[in-house]
């Protein structure tokens, strides 16, 4: 998973049938000092972040376990998925 | 998942049997700096814009494959591994499904993207 803040939403209209429905947030990652490393993440959103949150990010199988929790989710399109709202980092 | 913009196309006779038919894009993704000037200052650790054309993504270049028909030009979502197995297995043959040899694909061409000031 990364670290990362909200900073805004990806919006398409002509998309892959498995992305409908689905809510698309850009975040930007931080590193593990709490820096911006400047990589951008485009990730599915299911717990209403907003921009500006600070939000961990789950990719592959684990993203997969956000949407659709259990072994029956390979049929979902999503490498990327907001797993938690960080509340504070030490 | 990640923002990026086509930049071109890939051509290849001699491939995988399970990849025919399937269009190359080449992606370069966004980064913080590459936003417009006004956001990358609002977004955190973004790099000053130095008067430089802050629209062109500046990473290095992904090869994806594309079942949208999105071209030079245009920003578009991709997606990796399994994601992307399955984004493009609707349009390959019977059969193909499991085995095609991909790890990236165009998701989705972008309309906007939406940066609260």
């Amino acid at each position: 998973m990364i670290r990362g803040t909200v900073i805004g939403q990806v919006w398409a209209t002509r998309k892959a049938r498995g992305l409908e429905g689905q809510t698309l947030l850009l975040v930007a990652a931080r590193d593990a000092e709490g820096q911006p490393t400047g990589r951008l993440v485009v990730a599915s959103d299911t717990l209403d972040a907003r921009a500006g949150e600070d939000v961990t990010v789950a990719f592959g199988s684990g993203a997969r376990n956000v949407l659709r929790p259990g072994p029956d989710n390979r049929d979902l399109l999503c490498d990327a998925a907001i797993a938690a709202i960080v509340e504070g980092a030490g | 998942m990640f923002l990026g913009r086509v930049a071109g196309t890939v051509w290849s006779t001699v491939k995988w049997p399970q990849a025919q038919g399937l269009k190359l894009l080449l992606v370069r993704p966004y980064r913080v700096g590459d936003l417009p000037p006004g956001v990358a200052a609002a977004a955190p650790g973004a790099a000053p814009a130095a008067g430089a054309a802050a629209s062109e993504p500046t990473d290095d270049l992904v090869v994806c494959a594309d079942t949208l028909d999105a071209g030079p030009g245009d920003d578009v979502i991709v997606a990796f591994g399994h994601a992307a197995r399955v984004a493009v297995s609707e349009k390959l043959a019977p059969g193909s499904k499991p085995s095609v040899p991909i790890d990236a694909a165009v998701v989705a061409v972008v309309d906007r993207v939406e940066i609260p000031r």
